[in-house]
């Protein structure tokens, strides 16, 4: 009797340290997992994610320009809502990608459209040949510095065709931008993004091209 | 037993003695094992708490470790302001040259590569929505200052001679600066990566076109 409850007693503590240990381990365990799974979900700065976020960006700021040189050149009801429409729904936009690269940690600049290479040949290294504007016409459906111009010097019905025409095309590109991004994101927010923007200006696009053929 | 006990040496015993020698060697024996249970417990306990502490230090460790960011690139040479962004008028006695923030035009410049010098006022309200302003010497050899066109980023920038100017070239953002050796200056590239619509400058993405152009503006 006096043997046994010792023995009972020195089996025991081993045990409670095993079970002890056992469940530090797990819980630890279970948190990193936990963690890093969060962590897993910030994409890394050459990713497609943040460089579409970027690009679209640029993109977006280009289709804004136009918009509001547009508005100053017209008086034509329609086309002012539809300029207003686009550039502040893009801005809007805009701020969004710029708020998600920030929140990731991730600077906002980044090689213009390395993230798309491989897809249509484009290269990004083209866009530092030139500088200052023209390089983004490496972009798709980026108007030129001379269109921008153009449509600068323009006024009423010749203004509102030239911006027709260079935002139909700015649009399709962007389509085809959003459609990568699509293809290539991990972050279903951005992929989310993406379709919204691809639904939204085909839809305009088709508008668009109405209020063009009005016009011819 | 008698064996044992003759080995023990001395005179011989007593049953009495070698009974009682029987119970201390009994007594000392349960004394023994008990001190050994002791230890074993002890070792227990304080291997246990041991190995805890080590497996949540290691945890923790690991943890810490891979949630510190990269170090950012410390860019030599970097200066930082504190500049404020208020609307003016006229012109502005800027504490930079070329400035790095501070009171501005109302109308910001256009980003884009200049071949004259700009009005600060201008350049610093583009600053403001997150541009970055290469300056360069005009004294500067064309071949250099293509380069520096070239190695500019093709929006939100701004590339212009500045006369007087105390460097090569100089790179500003909204509150940051530096002076670069040359147009190959490698600080040039880590500028625009850490500055470019920087969350430091105080409207970084709003519009760095449809204000004014400059006189000599190519791109």
């Amino acid at each position: 009797m006096s043997d046994q409850t010792p023995a009972v007693r020195r089996s025991r503590w081993p045990v409670a340290v095993l079970a002890v240990l056992a469940v530090v381990v797990a819980l630890a365990g279970m948190f990193w997992i936990g963690r890093a799974s969060v962590v897993g979900t910030v994409p890394g700065s050459t990713s497609a994610d943040a460089g579409f976020l970027r690009d679209m960006q640029t993109h977006h700021a280009q289709a804004v320009e136009m918009a509001m040189l547009v508005r100053d050149r017209t008086d034509d009801p329609e086309l002012r809502a539809i300029a207003y429409d686009i550039a502040t729904a893009q801005a809007q936009q805009s701020g969004v990608m710029y708020g998600w690269l920030q929140q990731w940690g991730l600077d906002q600049y980044g090689e213009p459209m390395a993230w798309m290479q491989g897809g249509d040949g484009h290269s990004g290294h083209g866009a530092t040949g030139s500088g200052g504007g023209e390089a983004d016409a490496t972009m798709p459906g980026m108007a030129t510095r001379a269109q921008l111009a153009a449509l600068g010097a323009a006024d009423g019905a010749e203004a509102e065709r030239l911006f027709l025409e260079l935002m139909i095309a700015h649009h399709r590109g962007g389509v085809d931008m959003a459609e990568a991004a699509v293809r290539l994101a991990t972050q279903p927010i951005v992929r989310g993004l993406a379709e919204k923007m691809i639904a939204v200006q085909t839809a305009e696009i088709d508008a668009m091209q109405q209020l063009l053929a009005e016009r011819r | 037993m008698g064996q044992e006990s003759a080995s023990a040496g001395g005179p011989p015993k007593t049953v009495k003695q070698q009974r009682a020698a029987k119970r201390e060697e009994k007594v000392a024996q349960f004394k023994r094992e008990q001190a050994r249970r002791e230890r074993n417990r002890r070792f227990g306990i304080w291997g246990g708490i041991g190995g805890g502490v080590v497996a949540v230090a290691a945890i923790v460790a690991l943890v810490v470790v891979t949630s510190i960011p990269p170090a950012p690139v410390v860019i030599t040479g970097l200066q930082t302001f504190a500049n404020e962004a208020t609307h003016v008028t006229g012109a502005v006695d800027y504490p930079q040259a070329p400035p790095a923030g501070g009171p501005h035009n109302a109308v910001w410049l256009n980003c884009g590569i200049y071949t004259e010098p700009v009005t600060n006022e201008n350049a610093v309200h583009a600053l403001e929505h997150g541009a970055v302003w290469i300056t360069y010497d005009p004294a500067l050899p064309e071949a250099d200052v293509e380069a520096l066109r070239a190695a500019a980023p093709s929006t939100y920038a701004i590339v212009s001679p500045y006369p007087g100017l105390g460097a090569p070239v100089v790179i500003s953002a909204w509150d940051a600066q530096v002076e670069l050796d040359g147009v190959d200056d490698p600080r040039l590239q880590q500028f625009v990566q850490a500055y470019w619509k920087s969350p430091d400058a105080p409207e970084p993405g709003a519009a760095c076109t449809g204000g004014l152009d400059g006189a000599g503006r190519i791109a």
